[in-house]
């Protein structure tokens, strides 16, 4: 190789002094001299190191920022995928358990001796049974989350307490029941009064905590996602930020050599400063196609479930309050309110100036609801199938979207009936008909829930596919920042030994 | 090193606009009320027991205290809290211009409003119930006022929820005010008023006369806040959790309505989600 540098730039620097070998002890202390008063930087050499040193402190800051919006993006998928989110929509098992206890025991006490009426009086039993044990399921997955906020924790434990007074207060109405040997919807007062204690502790203590256990930690995610999520898109800003300055740093000691050495290019740096666009374009586009997942699973996953377990919920419990209206007379009034309510909250119609009450709900759902395709832009009801609409298009979700909105039409046909036979005076009728004797009401309002139960399927499979990209895109970048920045050092250091060794 | 001075000024204008949006970028959730260190607090002035403007300016009332044990939570001491009048009309636009950070004022959350505003709570769930002379033991519940005189306040719904929703056939009478109306219930030109249990037992409080506790609607009283507040929605929330396991919701409904005779939920009431 031929020492050919390149005319100094103003100001010229000096020839590099030539050491003295003869002296090494001499020769140590000068060069320490030489470092301190910053002389090497006036030497060729001492200037490509320089060069090399702060493009190797930028990779490294790069590989650093790399690493933890990385850590960031698996600190998402874990919390949503994998640990908080899957718990909390557990917990809305909770709710749901305790309102359709509350819905079997209505049943028993209605049916009275008629043990074969509606689902039968063991199969009662046993449903009533199992959602107790899914009630204990799930206030266990709640005491989980509940972790260190003793507020919640506090709730849990309430609800806990409760549930043994109701259970208690149960025992009570149902030993009463069966002494009275009553006929199907003839249950005795001091039965209804017995089940009025149970009920209201259910309405008014129980089921609102378990509902705000699950708003909760559902908030608690939500939060969680909102940080991870800023976090994980600041860290691909720093990482484009960084990649940015490791190129500029690179292009800049590939401008100093070319000027120095008169040489066009130098391969291996040339390679290096192509890898740091690579490893920083494919870091930040990991980073945006995570938030993008993340944000999927979170959208049209988690807060979906979430929406369409509660109108799950909710709908079974209003479907209960047809057998509380029918069980007790006395509050029927206040029941057939709570229904509508509860329809109200799932479905509302716009019902423009109309009075709101049942026998327009029923109007409006056949006017607006019927005529609603699911993917149409105008969407003319709220509740929470007008959240959901307003979120579909079309496709597998809207198809399942329209059998949910067909079953639930069935469903409130049914109860127009119902009330219909009650409020002309005919209870047997009303009862008959709402047990299924002499209707389809129980297998209808079972169909209801098998399609409801499918379009939440449909938001489970979004979930998994969006945590499963996550996960997926994640995988191996372990290894990749580290490796890519080793492999980048190594060409930096490979591109300048020669220049450098040209000075020994 | 003119390659470097140059990179130096080049990665300066290159950093700091990123450096500038990457602090930016960190607090992608919108401004909340659980970040303010005062607040406007929009209540009513003219609820007996709910929200009351005192002669003096200042306000008073359930709502009221609630709202201060909710900003409180929030990290707002009393002193920095602004009350102000805020008429049902005006909620939703008041909210949205931001005139006031928060309403508690017998705000009842429905699912048209959720559209415009996110509700927090709700802090209690009232009830439409029926308030009589003591000597109308006949009327047990809302079908008993077939062919009595009901109050209808203008501007209320009420009276709807009776003869519209429930087809109960009452005479609605119109009256300006619910306090008119007592007047007219204790003079015989009426026979019964009804409309949410809390707004009753305010303008019971020290009158003649009976709450027959039926209860047969759910009034969700919640917490208004700007549509969109999700997080300021979340804290109210707990605030509200806290107000009634550490007594203090207990407290403040005996404080208000415990002499009325109406029948109190002490139980924390279902919250409603924020959307």
């Amino acid at each position: 190789m031929t020492m050919s540098p390149a005319p100094p730039a103003a100001p010229a620097p000096p020839a590099p002094e030539p050491p003295e070998p003869a002296d090494v002890a001499r020769h140590r202390s000068g060069r320490l001299r030489t470092f301190v008063r910053g002389r090497w930087l006036k030497t060729i050499p001492g200037r490509i190191r320089a060069h090399v040193v702060l493009c190797l402190a930028a990779l490294v800051a790069l590989l650093a920022v790399l690493t933890v919006a990385i850590g960031n993006a698996r600190d998402s998928v874990q919390t949503i995928g994998h640990d908080a989110g899957p718990q909390v929509v557990a917990t809305g098992t909770l709710y749901f358990a305790l309102s359709d206890m509350d819905a079997q025991v209505a049943n028993i006490l209605l049916i009275g001796r008629e043990h074969d009426l509606g689902i039968g009086y063991d199969e009662t039993l046993r449903v009533y049974e199992k959602r107790r044990a899914e009630a204990d399921a799930a206030a266990v997955q709640a005491a989980q989350l509940a972790g260190r906020d003793p507020a919640l924790k506090r709730t849990v434990q309430e609800v806990l307490d409760g549930l043994g007074k109701y259970e208690r207060l149960v025992g009570q109405a149902m030993q009463l029941d069966v002494q009275s040997d009553h006929a199907p919807g003839e249950t005795p007062t001091q039965v209804v009064d017995a089940y009025r204690q149970a009920t209201d502790l259910m309405k008014l203590q129980l089921l609102p905590k378990a509902y705000n256990i699950t708003l909760d930690t559902g908030s608690h995610v939500r939060q969680s996602y909102e940080t991870k999520r800023s976090a994980v898109l600041t860290g691909r800003a720093w990482v484009a930020l960084t990649g940015l300055v490791v190129l500029l740093l690179l292009i800049a000691t590939q401008l100093y050599l070319v000027r120095t050495f008169r040489r066009v290019l130098n391969p291996a740096l040339v390679l290096a400063t192509l890898a740091t666009i690579v490893l920083t374009a494919v870091g930040a586009g990991l980073l945006t196609a995570h938030a993008g997942h993340i944000r999927k699973a979170k959208d049209d996953g988690f807060a979906s479930i979430l929406q369409l377990s509660r109108a799950r919920a909710i709908s079974h419990s209003a479907f209960a309050d047809e057998s509380r209206y029918l069980l007790d007379p006395g509050r029927a009034d206040t029941y057939e309110q709570t229904y509508l309510d509860k329809s109200l909250s799932v479905i509302y119609p716009d019902l423009g100036d109309k009075p709101v009450n049942l026998e327009n709900y029923y109007a409006g759902l056949e006017q607006k609801v019927a005529a609603y395709k699911p993917g149409d832009k105008a969407v003319p009801f709220l509740g929470f199938f007008g959240d959901e609409a307003r979120t579909t298009d079309k496709g597998r979700e809207a198809d399942a979207l329209a059998k949910t909105l067909a079953a639930y039409r069935t469903v409130q046909r049914n109860d127009a009936r119902m009330r219909q036979l009650a409020s002309a005076g005919n209870r047997a009728g009303a009862v008959d008909l709402r047990m299924g004797r002499t209707s389809n009401a129980i297998r209808d309002f079972d169909a209801y829930d098998a399609a409801l139960y499918a379009l939440t399927t449909v938001h489970q499979d979004a979930f998994d596919k969006a945590i499963e990209d996550a996960d997926g895109g994640l995988r191996g970048w372990n290894a990749v920042p580290a490796t890519g920045a080793a492999v980048i050092a190594l060409l930096i250091l490979a591109g300048v030994r020669p220049r450098l060794a040209e000075f020994r | 090193m003119r390659a470097i001075r140059a990179t130096a000024a080049a990665l300066t204008a290159a950093l700091l606009p990123a450096l500038l949006s990457g602090c930016g970028l960190g607090a992608t959730e919108k401004k909340s009320v659980a970040d303010k260190d005062s607040l406007v607090i929009g209540v009513k002035e003219d609820q007996p027991a709910l929200g009351v403007k005192r002669p003096d300016g200042t306000y008073e009332g359930f709502d009221v205290d609630v709202a201060t044990y909710v900003a409180g939570k929030l990290g707002v001491p009393k002193g920095n809290l602004t009350f102000k009048t805020t008429n049902s009309s005006v909620r939703e636009e008041a909210l949205a211009k931001g005139t006031v950070d928060m309403i508690v004022a017998t705000y009842s959350i429905t699912a048209k409003r959720k559209m415009k505003v996110t509700f927090a709570g709700p802090y209690y769930v009232a009830h439409q119930d029926t308030f009589v002379r003591a000597d109308a033991t006949a009327v047990k519940d809302v079908r008993d006022l077939k062919g009595k005189r009901i109050c209808e306040v203008t501007g209320s719904n009420s009276w709807r929820r009776v003869i519209e929703e429930r087809k109960v056939d009452a005479k609605p009478v119109t009256v300006n005010t619910y306090g008119a109306c007592m007047d007219a219930l204790a003079a015989g030109r009426l026979d019964a008023v009804s409309t949410d249990d809390l707004i009753l037992a305010g303008f019971a409080t020290g009158r003649p006369g009976r709450m027959i506790n039926a209860p047969f609607t759910d009034e969700k009283y919640g917490v208004g806040l700007k549509k969109g507040d999700l997080r300021g929605c979340e804290e109210v929330n707990r605030a509200i959790t806290d107000m009634y396991q550490d007594g203090t919701a207990q407290r403040l409904l005996a404080k208000w309505f415990g002499k009325s005779g109406l029948k109190l939920t002490t139980s924390v009431p279902q919250f409603e989600g924020c959307t």
